[in-house]
């Protein structure tokens, strides 16, 4: 089975990226492809032990200046963890996604894990999503459809 | 004259981001600020105007960690203001979804983020790569439980789904609660286990006074429902909340700090001072886990923080136990709801400590007015008294060092900053 997981904050303007595209996933994806939203991406902890596949979609901040919000990102997980790029997080209690996927593969084997991102701008509560990263939205759903078929 | 400034920036494996500023002047700290929390204020903001039913969806998104304290305590005080009368086994179904909630979130700090500080590591994947992979599978395995029992009652949403003023939208099958039998009879006896893990570790000494706050409740370990007690022998209702204490601002922070009303003294709030206040309610496998897990009870000690998550994860289970055992699915689900104008108060016991909610509702069942007390906001202003109490015996440390302690002096506190927000930061170009 192929498992898509899409985190993030509905209440946090760009945030809401990940869930919104897992929703639009759930939606056109093909039988056997289940869809899970996660509010908190420790949560992929628990969601990557019984799957082929795992496509994580994500918003995400590069280091100021170095993406323009809506900037998509694919990256390949390799098997002893995150890569170097998912390096540090200012997420949920500090064990984000990439800490979260480096700890499972601490303990455990990981399945081919692909991560979606697309820069967020726009984070605070309550804000609305950018007009960036809305634009974003549909090359980043086609690109997660095409890594799920 | 020489002076020393130390900034936190973000305070590592803390919730969200944070920072500490500190300023050493002659060997003597002259400022500490910490400026760690984001008040649910939007929320606050969103949710006036709203009809009181939506009221349970709204309030679980205010936290990704502890959405189900939310709720309750939203829940319950406007189910008092309509006087509504629940189903029977609702209360119990409640408790039992609940302690999930404290079993998920105490099994993360104490194996997450509080291990590796004891141990010495920056983090739990160094703990597993140092040779504790099967003490970090095992924390992971009991928050699961934790996490998969909170799904089969609230539903597998991003938060629970079922929880409605008037009851649940659906009562979960009493098969499926009883399937959880054996998985919780293991963790009964895996959590001695961390409570043996725990005792030994080495932990700073600082039993300084200070005042305890939790809810009390004549029989049973108090968590949805009950009234307010301290260390220092105060008793009050609930509705007597913002009498007794009360918020003030303070100029380095957007949160707002809480003090009692009449000595303009900060309170403890949390695991510690439940387990203290309420040591007569603990469950037998609770008192198993203190006294393996070396708490000495009563104590003022905050780094006693980790051991009270561990006694009351092992009394979580317990009662999950009894509660599974004696299941019975509501019937109906929910009970019919019908407003009426009037101020609703209720305050439960999140995993970090008492939460307070007002809500101010129209005829109608409009919701006029929210007021949301969080209790790493309530904690807040302890976390700095501690912070200032504690770090001039140690400034000569290095700066590193000096961070981890205080580091360790504020996770006791297991603070909830920004439930706002949560980002990866990438950091290399690479596409």
């Amino acid at each position: 089975m192929v498992r898509v997981i899409g985190c993030g904050n509905p209440d946090a303007g760009d945030d809401a990226a990940g869930l919104i595209v897992a929703e639009e996933i759930r939606a056109r994806a093909p039988s056997g492809v289940e869809v899970v939203r996660a509010r908190d991406p420790l949560r992929v902890l628990d969601l990557l032990d019984d799957v082929e596949r795992a496509i994580v979609v994500d918003a995400m901040r590069s280091a100021p200046g170095a993406r323009a919000p809506g900037t998509l990102v694919r990256i390949e997980v390799g098997p002893d963890g995150s890569p170097a790029e998912l390096r540090s997080s200012l997420s949920s209690h500090g064990l984000g996604l990439a800490g979260s996927i480096g700890l499972a593969a601490a303990v455990g084997d990981l399945p081919p894990i692909v991560f979606h991102g697309v820069e967020a701008g726009a984070v605070a509560a309550g804000s609305e999503m950018s007009v960036a990263v809305r634009a974003a939205l549909p090359a980043l759903i086609d690109a997660v459809l095409a890594d799920v078929v | 004259m020489t002076h020393r400034s130390v900034d936190v920036p973000v305070v590592a494996r803390v919730e969200g981001e944070g920072a500490l500023h500190i300023r050493i002047d002659d060997d003597v700290i002259t400022r500490l600020e910490l400026q760690i929390y984001e008040p649910p204020r939007f929320f606050e903001a969103f949710l006036r105007g709203r009809h009181f039913s939506e009221v349970p969806d709204i309030v679980p998104r205010i936290c990704g960690i502890c959405p189900v304290a939310y709720q309750m305590s939203a829940i319950h005080g406007l189910e008092r203001l309509f006087e509504v009368e629940v189903p029977a086994g609702t209360r119990e179904l409640r408790r039992l979804l609940y302690l999930g909630e404290w079993i998920e979130s105490h099994m993360l700090h104490v194996h997450l983020l509080a291990l590796p500080d004891y141990l010495g590591y920056d983090d739990a994947i160094q703990l597993v790569r140092a040779g504790f992979k099967d003490a970090v599978e095992r924390g992971l395995r009991l928050k699961r439980l934790g996490n998969d029992l909170m799904a089969a009652i609230g539903g597998r949403e991003i938060h629970p789904v079922s929880p409605r003023v008037g009851g649940f939208s659906k009562a979960v099958a009493a098969r499926t609660l009883r399937a959880f039998q054996p998985r919780l009879e293991d963790a009964l006896v895996e959590i001695l286990e961390v409570a043996d893990l725990v005792a030994p570790l080495e932990m700073p000494a600082f039993p300084r006074p200070a005042e305890m706050v939790a809810l009390t409740h004549p029989n049973e370990y108090a968590i949805n429902e009950g009234s307010m007690a301290s260390t220092e022998g105060r008793a009050w209702s609930v509705d007597a909340y913002e009498d007794v204490t009360h918020e003030i601002q303070v100029a380095h922070s957007n949160a707002l700090h809480s003090v009692f009303t009449d000595t303009e003294t900060p309170y403890f709030l949390g695991p510690l001072a439940r387990v203290v206040l309420n040591e007569q309610r603990l469950t037998p496998v609770a008192r198993e886990a203190a006294a393996r897990g070396g708490l000495g009870l009563p104590t003022l000690d905050p780094f006693a923080s980790m051991a009270a998550r561990v006694v009351e994860v092992a009394l979580a289970l317990e009662d999950s136990l009894r509660l599974i055992a004696a299941y019975e699915p509501p019937d109906p689900p929910s009970a019919a709801v019908r407003p009426r104008a009037g101020r609703a108060t209720w305050a439960t016991e999140a995993p970090r400590g008492t939460l307070y909610h007002r809500y101010d509702v129209a005829n109608d069942g409009t919701i006029l007015e929210a007021k949301i007390v969080p209790p790493t906001s309530q904690n807040l202003r302890h976390m700095e008294k501690d912070l200032g109490e504690f770090l001039p015996g140690v400034l000569d440390r290095s700066d590193a060092e000096l961070t981890r302690l205080a580091e360790m002096v504020i996770r006791n506190y297991d603070p909830c900053i920004s439930c706002a927000t949560h980002f990866l930061r990438l950091d290399v170009e690479r596409v």
